[in-house]
This record gives C-alpha cells, structure tokens and sequence, in this order.
C-alpha cells in the first residue's frame, strides 16, 4: 500500500467537528490517535493518554489502530466518574460496528458523539441558569 | 426444438429477398470496415465509457481503508499533544483511568 494521508479533509473535518461538538456540549475533551500501536495495545494507548499531559486527567483519548484492527477508549480518573466503562463499551461498539464495513472516518465521529451524549452532566436544576 | 429453429430459418430463407416491396430503395451497403466499426467498435466504446464513468469516483478518492488489508497511512493525532513524540517519551501511562478496548 502507498504512503498516503490517512483521511481526506472532508473526512478530517468530520472528526474535528465530533471533537468540537463534545467539548461544547458536554464538556468533554476527546482526543483522538489514529495509527499503530506498538506492543500491547492497552500499554500504548495508556502511555498516549498519559502524553495529553496536564489536561489527561479528563481527557478522554480514542486510540484506533486500523491495521491490527484494535481500538482502545481510554478514560482519565476525572472524567471516569461521569463516563463510565459500560459507556465507552457503548461508544467502542458503535465505532466497531462501522469500522467492520470500512468507514474508519464515521465511526469515529459517531462513537465521539456517543461519547458526549453519555458524559453530558446532569442538568442541575437549582444552581444558576442552565 | 431443433426442428422449430430449423423451420424458421428456412422459412426466412424462402422468402423473396430480391424482390423489392413498393416504395422500397435500398441504400449503398456496409464496407467492411464500416460494419466493423458500427457493431464492434461503438459498443467497445461504450464499454469502456461507462466503465470509465463507474471507476471514476474511488480513482479519485484514492486508496480506501478495508478491514484485513492492513493501513498505509502515517499516524493522525487529533486533538493531541504538540509535540507528539517529545509528549510521548516524557509520559508516564494512565493506569488509574479506564476506560474499554474493542477489536473489529
């Protein structure tokens, strides 16, 4: 297979918009690697997620590597209390379901917006306008 | 079933070629280059448009992401760290999240 760009720009403003829409609308950071994970997947992606730096606490980071077919969701200890395990199973299933069928770009966006809807924070009804 | 077909050619056969219906004023008739080209090459041309036509729009695409045939594509960080490898090499791992792994 020839070096090439791994998403045409339409395909790349998919996925910066996902990425937009969470962090406006539930206020969720989402970072997103697309590549080889070397070693043992989980070790990579959590190495990558510890990478974000200051702001990995709660940071989600979504780790897909296409050519061993793995993805990896993984949660800081922050954002965890209000995106649980059973919620980026959800989201890691969408993605899937998608990836199956070849659309790396959609399923990623999807599975960002899943993301988000599952981390929205419950709307507080007594502290200040919503 | 033979002899139907068999029948009908001859009855085809039979009738009068050489005789002109009324009105009738047959034109000069096909060189063989020309019939060649009507009934070889124009629907030889057609294929390969159409052909054409349908190739088109994954040719301009270019190579497409299918499960199993492995990736060729430089790693994409959105939303990442800067400076992606410096980030990487300084990182201590994120053992205390969670999180969920999947595979397709």
């Amino acid at each position: 297979m020839p070096a090439g760009e791994a998403f045409s720009e339409r395909q790349n403003d998919d996925i910066v918009r996902a990425i937009r829409l969470a962090q406006q609308q539930s206020d969720l950071p989402v970072s997103v690697y697309v590549g080889t994970l070397e070693g043992d997947p989980r070790d990579e992606a959590m190495l990558l997620h510890g990478a974000l730096g200051d702001q990995a606490r709660e940071s989600v980071l979504v780790a897909v590597d296409p050519g061993s077919r793995r993805l990896e969701i993984v949660t800081g200890p922050d954002v965890r209390r209000r995106l649980d395990d059973r919620s980026t199973g959800l989201a890691a299933m969408t993605m899937t379901s998608a990836f199956q069928a070849g659309d790396l770009s959609g399923g990623i966006a999807n599975g960002i917006i899943s993301l988000a809807e599952h981390a929205q924070a419950p709307r507080s009804l007594h502290t200040g306008p919503r | 079933m033979t002899a139907h077909i068999l029948f009908a050619v001859q009855a085809v056969q039979a009738l009068p070629a050489a005789q002109l219906d009324d009105g009738e004023v047959p034109g000069k008739g096909l060189s063989a280059i020309e019939t060649l080209l009507l009934y070889v090459g124009a629907p030889a041309l057609l294929f390969l448009v159409i052909a054409l036509l349908a190739m088109a729009p994954s040719m301009t695409r270019g190579p497409r992401y299918r499960p199993g045939l492995g990736w060729w594509a430089a790693p994409v960080w959105f939303n990442g760290p800067d400076d992606a490898d410096t980030a990487v090499r300084r990182a201590t791992p994120t053992t205390d999240g969670g999180g969920s792994s999947a595979r397709w």
